[in-house]
């Protein structure tokens, strides 16, 4: 019998990664927004946004916040749109899906997206994980000729926090798993403040400034010289760089001046000095904007502590680095840097980046989609509705108020629900 | 013998005590997540948050949705109605703060691990501050609302445009 194909979505808070089984290597990056433009007055909903031409104030109106999926009409809107002729094509009736949440998922939002999937779209089947711990099925630790580790630390900075993830033997160790509330999202907000209180005022141009972040930042391994760099001389040194805003009357887009390039008469100049390090370093200080948690390499450090001590030198020898906030320059420099003087002088410490940050984990997703184990871990439709949301997150191992579970995942699903079991709430209301 | 002193209203000598700051402090931690996050001067114009807004009627006027309004072709493109949850999820938004509330997270033992739990501890060693000014060194605080400044210059920047406003 012919699998039905598995459509693979990572529903990031700032961008939706997907892709189907019929074509894996075909990855479509979707921004999960709506999208208002005030210069064509036009409302853009997830992948229209592709065919937006004027960026200046921009609105958006996420689904997520703080990282968690609240706004269930905007994500359908952007959903519906992914499904139709316009990007995937596909009968969802006649489709399984394999899906991202966030970590520590809310059960009561959980029970959403099992509604969503199950009983709006109806798809045949679905597997609900955390990006980080679908990581094991995809290449980011794989060594030519070695085996994958059994014990993996996985930071995932995307856009609404950053996670450390200790996974062993393919499965999350929650009690272990440790937050910070920085991602993309606040690092480009702290940028726009700053920007707007010392040059132009950007507080409205929340595209233009994450598109200066994303250019012009990086992490710096030696901050207080750095600091010292910029001081000196303040309008020539090494580190400032010069954005030429966007002019959208001739669309053009912003770009980093080379110190011997052109200037044009009428152009805009943003001129990036001290920002440049001190933003991302707020992921390795969040004290710096006030938010008294842990850098990243503390967090790890906390992280591994938690865990059981003859296995931390595996932890220290293992440390994965996904999501589009690890991209910045100097990241893994940096944070390698952090990290050696706080592990036992006798571990080795090993820090894989990926090559694609963003996507690593729709690849692995899409790794696990492939093969017949994805049978085996998806709950399917009718074991939906006969045991409702409880038993998708038993299956899943994500019922964290149950301790998450550290086997469920990889274990062979229980023959046929038919033992009487308390019917969830939802379940009841089908009949 | 004491320090020589600008001469300076007396209100502005007052210190904000420290829960206003923490108020302050965490009023623009919120900020920073906001999606839209503007000059307050922007609702002035009408262009308040959509975040804020959507999902709530105005008087008298049924709930405004986005995604039953879409005109989508496809195989999946249906013209059944969406079921009770489905409609009750669309149209009845709650922040993340209702629903961590409502999820009971909180009455949880600790032993068990949530999204309460996992925040990670404070770090062991304080962090310099850095001028909110010009972004150097912030070695100095200013007395009424404790932002922190690098040296006389920015002081008077700070005093001018900022003090007052919020706290890092």
């Amino acid at each position: 019998m012919r699998r039905a194909p598995v459509i693979v979505l990572d529903n990031g808070a700032s961008s939706i990664k997907v892709g189907a089984t019929t074509s894996p290597e075909d990855v479509r990056i979707v921004t999960n927004a709506i999208v208002r433009s005030k210069g064509d007055k036009i409302t853009y909903f997830g992948h229209e946004f592709d065919a937006c031409k004027d960026f200046s104030s921009l609105h958006f109106r996420l689904p997520f916040e703080k990282g968690y999926l609240v706004d269930w009409d905007a994500q359908k809107a952007i959903w519906d749109g992914i499904f139709s002729d316009q990007v995937l094509n596909i009968d969802t009736a006649g489709t399984s899906l394999l899906i991202t949440e966030p970590y520590f998922n809310l059960t009561n939002i959980q029970e959403v997206y099992d509604q969503f999937v199950f009983e709006e779209y109806e798809f045949q089947s679905y597997f609900c994980l955390p990006p980080a711990a679908l990581i094991p099925h995809g290449q980011l630790f794989s060594v030519p000729g070695l085996p994958k580790p059994e014990c993996m630390l996985v930071v995932d900075a995307g856009f609404s926090f950053t996670h450390i993830v200790p996974i062993i033997g393919g499965s999350v160790i929650w009690s272990a798993v440790k937050r910070i509330d920085v991602g993309g999202k606040l690092l480009t907000n702290h940028l726009k403040e700053l920007v707007s209180f010392r040059q132009w005022n950007m507080m409205e141009e929340t595209y233009i400034v994450n598109d200066v972040k994303e250019k012009c930042c990086y992490v710096s391994t030696q901050f207080s010289a750095d600091l010292e760099t910029c001081r000196s001389d303040k309008s020539r040194n090494s580190i400032i760089q010069e954005y030429v805003l966007p002019d959208f009357s001739r669309n053009r887009q912003g770009y980093i001046r080379q110190p011997d390039g052109p200037r044009m008469e009428d152009e805009q100049i943003l001129c990036m000095g001290n920002e440049r390090f001190s933003i991302p370093e707020v992921m390795f200080c969040p004290d710096l904007i006030r938010l008294h948690q842990a850098g990243i390499g503390e967090a790890i450090v906390q992280s591994i502590n938690l865990l059981p001590e003859d296995l931390q030198g595996m932890f220290w020898a293992n440390i994965g680095l996904i999501g589009g906030s690890t991209l910045f320059q100097g990241f893994a420099a940096r944070l390698m840097a952090e990290l050696r003087p706080c592990a036992p002088s006798d571990s080795e410490i090993k820090i894989y980046e990926s090559k694609n940050a963003i996507t690593e984990a729709y690849y692995s997703a899409m790794a696990l989609a492939a093969t017949s184990a994805f049978t085996n871990v998806a709950v399917t439709r009718a074991e939906y509705l006969e045991g409702g949301s409880g038993y998708c997150r038993r299956k899943f191992g994500t019922d964290y108020e149950r301790g998450g579970n550290e086997e469920v995942a990889r274990t062979p699903p229980p023959s046929a629900p038919g033992k009487v079991r308390t019917r969830t709430v939802s379940a009841m209301k089908r009949r | 013998m004491p320090r020589r002193q600008p001469i300076r209203k007396a209100q502005e000598s007052q210190p904000l005590d420290a829960e206003t700051i923490a108020k302050r402090t965490k009023r623009h931690l919120d900020e920073l997540e906001r999606s839209n996050y503007a000059e307050p001067s922007s609702s002035y114009l009408g262009m308040e948050d959509e975040d804020d807004q959507a999902g709530k009627s105005a008087k008298g006027r049924a709930r405004q949705t986005v995604s039953d309004k879409r005109r989508l072709s496809g195989p999946s493109a249906k013209g059944k109605k969406a079921n009770m949850n489905i409609r009750t999820a669309i149209l009845y938004r709650k922040n993340f703060a209702t629903l961590v509330e409502e999820s009971g997270l909180a009455n949880l033992p600790s032993s068990i691990p949530t999204y309460l739990t996992a925040a990670a501890a404070p770090p062991k060693e304080p962090t310099r501050a850095l001028c909110t000014v010009c972004g150097y060194w912030g070695n100095y605080k200013c007395r009424k609302c404790a932002m922190p400044f690098c040296g006389l210059d920015c002081r008077s920047v700070h005093d001018e445009t900022r003090c007052e406003r919020r706290v890092i």
